[in-house]
């Protein structure tokens, strides 16, 4: 039973390590089970505010689309509508969530050895519940609009996702920040908030680029939800949700550098959290 | 045939950077903007802040199977060697090498949810100590029988008393199975029967060849428990050996330092300006020789002696006693009264012994709070307690009915006009 020699050397910083990560499953299963218990309790209506949350934006902004583009049908604006919206919606759960997960879980790690990482990880897997429940309102809007079947939709998973590693990637950066700047819990409702009306939520990317001068294009596109969204959508209905092939590449590429500094700088902040606590 | 090296320690420092990291101004991004600009200015960004040394170049080993007091004064850098070990916080400088899993226990019911169930709880503090999920499904019964809460497992532990809330906790620690158990003050929870269990599993733990790092100021347990100790003073390593030699020592250091008038002034301010100040306070052996763990038993006459010297002119002198819980802060008795009632000239020395009676304080342990002040008793001149490294005191239970053991106060009572 000799197990192996941990080594504590102040030279040494922690890696992402997957081997690690598994070997704490556990921790990671019931963090998450914490989170998703304790969130709806004594809530009247419990996990129906999964549906309703996002069920109240699709309305109000599935209302809005289809004032502003009388040319398609409401259900039609009501499905792109909804679909943007669980993906962002998903988005600034796990980027709010993240972000405010290292601190509100410091009185754990101020006392016992676990990999750090494992807390955003398991606030992820929150988000992932809420977002499930909430795609039965998509499945609902698909079918009463009509909308055909494309083969694309096996596609829709890496988009899911890529629009998960964003809010981590970003999320992890601020609850890093977080640990020593209180600030980042006013600042990330704001970037969630004006983000928003950045992203293809309400309207399509192409109706944001026709009423943008040329030279801000790229800059659109830097949005990393701008890929997700857009293949999501293209997933679900196919056609020409895909604007301009560069621009939907520049996005994705946006996503996996936050994602790579995120975790570079997160990983760079790791072991001496406690002593900024 | 020599035990193996399980914990190696080499040369292992720790810094802290005072103001950075405590001073208020900086703790949001605009104050440190603003600081960052200041310095950039002034260009000695270093100098403003402190640092300090919380542990200095500590070397040391500890072999398999071992159970290791660590004692030291407040302030010694025990926390932060046992924070450093748990892997909670990095080193500044040096090198730790583990021979095995290590399983630490700073807190009872680290991440216990108010909301969550005993049985949820169990899980979730089990997971993270550490434990697999089979490791708990295995011992839950155990772990449920070891900490009484047959009834309430489905019931949040918000709703828990105290009592089993802490049951609970230390229930789930107890059956954890490392290599390393570093367990810190911990114990100071609970009533003195469960604490006797807590203790008593702790020795099983090492009695299956586990090593044990127990921090404590409880000496009693910890002279029970440890057959090694580490005595550290100041960041730096004072005595490593046998338990009793680490003891030995430690209560040497702290007569250097409780009792000395100058030590004791700049450890504690209001110190600093009495008219009068404690020279001596101890507790006394039957026999009148100095009683250095400050610990009685239940059947014997709690004796301290006390002196004190006069530095301006007062009119007379107060002494006062308070005995406290020592998780708690509450008072459970205390004492006032008049010891001189003339006045006193600057340089008298005056000396007196108290006396409680035997069988009036229950077994445990309890933090005591000296003071002495002017003849009405109405301003204070100096206070010795823990902060300035008084032991706590001890009372140890001479029988096993818990009837005797539980409470912290005997009253006197009669049972008359008996009839059958």
């Amino acid at each position: 039973m000799k197990t192996e020699k941990i080594i504590i050397d102040s030279t040494l910083h922690s890696k992402f390590s997957l081997k690690e990560i598994i070997s704490y499953k556990s921790l990671l299963n019931n963090l998450a089970k914490r989170d998703f218990l304790v969130r709806y309790k004594q809530a009247y209506i419990g996990i129906a505010w999964a549906l309703f949350k996002p069920l109240i934006s699709i309305l109000i902004f599935g209302y809005i689309s289809s004032k502003i583009n009388p040319g398609t049908s409401t259900a039609t604006n009501f499905v792109y509508v909804a679909a943007a919206m669980l993906l962002w919606q998903l988005f600034s759960n796990i980027f709010n969530d993240v972000s405010n997960s290292i601190l509100g879980n410091a009185n754990l790690f101020s006392k016992v050895y676990f990999p750090k990482i494992i807390i955003p990880i398991s606030t992820i897997l929150v988000c992932l519940v809420d977002f499930f429940i909430s795609l039965s309102i998509l499945v609902v809007l698909f079918i009463v609009s009509g909308q055909s079947l494309h083969w694309q939709l096996v596609l829709a998973p890496i988009f899911v996702a890529l629009t998960i590693l964003n809010g981590f990637g970003i999320g992890l950066y601020f609850a890093t920040i977080n640990v020593k700047y209180r600030d980042v819990k006013f600042i990330v409702p704001v970037i969630i908030q004006f983000g928003m009306y950045l992203s293809p939520v309400i309207f399509s990317t192409n109706y944001y680029l026709d009423r943008l001068p040329s030279y801000l294009h790229w800059f659109f596109c830097l949005n990393p939800m701008v890929g997700a969204i857009d293949g999501f959508k293209y997933c679900l209905f196919g056609g020409d949700m895909i604007y301009n092939l560069p621009y939907f590449i520049v996005s994705i590429a946006v996503s996996f550098l936050f994602l790579i500094i995120g975790l570079k700088y997160f990983y760079k902040f790791e072991r001496s959290f406690v002593d900024y606590i | 045939m020599s035990k193996n090296t399980i914990i190696k320690v080499e040369s292992l420092s720790k810094k802290y950077l005072l103001n950075k990291q405590l001073a208020p101004k900086s703790d949001t991004l605009y104050g440190s903007i603003i600081d960052q600009l200041k310095n950039f200015r002034s260009l000695n960004s270093k100098k403003q802040q402190e640092e300090f040394w919380a542990l200095s170049n500590l070397s040391l080993e500890i072999k398999e199977g071992d159970r290791v007091g660590i004692i030291g004064r407040n302030g010694a850098g025990k926390s932060t060697l046992l924070k450093i070990l748990s892997r909670i916080t990095p080193p500044t400088s040096g090198k730790i090498i583990l021979g095995g899993r290590v399983a630490s226990l700073l807190e009872v019911g680290t991440g216990f949810h108010g909301d969550l169930s005993g049985r949820e709880n169990i899980y979730l503090n089990g997971s993270i100590l550490g434990m697999t999920k089979q490791e708990i499904t295995k011992k839950f019964d155990e772990i449920v029988a070891f900490a009484e809460i047959e009834k309430f497992l489905d019931t949040p532990v918000k709703r828990y008393s105290s009592g089993m809330y802490v049951r609970l906790a230390f229930a789930v620690a107890a059956h954890l199975e490392p290599d390393i158990l570093i367990v810190d003050e911990v114990l100071a929870v609970g009533d003195a029967e469960f604490q006797k269990k807590c203790l008593g599993k702790m020795k099983d733990v090492s009695g299956q060849g586990r090593t044990v790092l127990f921090v404590s100021h409880n000496m009693q347990a910890i002279s029970t428990l440890c057959d090694q100790g580490i005595l550290l003073n100041k960041g730096t390593l004072h005595t490593a050996g046998p338990i009793d030699t680490c003891l030995h020592n430690y209560f040497g250091l702290l007569k250097e330092y409780s009792f000395n008038e100058t030590t004791a002034k700049s450890d504690r301010q209001s110190r600093a300006n009495g008219k009068a100040a404690f020279s001596k306070a101890i507790a006394l052996l039957p026999d009148n020789s100095e009683n250095k763990f400050w610990s009685f038993r239940y059947d014997e006459t709690l004796r301290f002696s006390f002196e004190c010297k006069v530095h301006e002119v007062c009119d007379g002198l107060t002494f006062y006693m308070a005995i406290k819980g020592t998780t708690s802060e509450t008072i459970i008795t205390n004492i006032k009264t008049n010891i001189v009632s003339k006045e006193l000239k600057e340089g008298d020395t005056i000396s007196f012994k108290l006396s409680i009676p035997a069988c009036h304080v229950r077994s445990g342990q309890y933090d005591l709070y000296f003071a002495i002040g002017n003849k009405s008793g109405t301003s204070w001149y100096d206070v010795i307690d823990g902060n300035i490294n008084l032991p706590a005191l001890i009372v140890t239970a001479i029988n096993e009915d818990i009837h005797d053991n539980i409470g912290y106060i005997t009253i006197p009572y009669t049972i008359d006009e008996k009839t059958y």
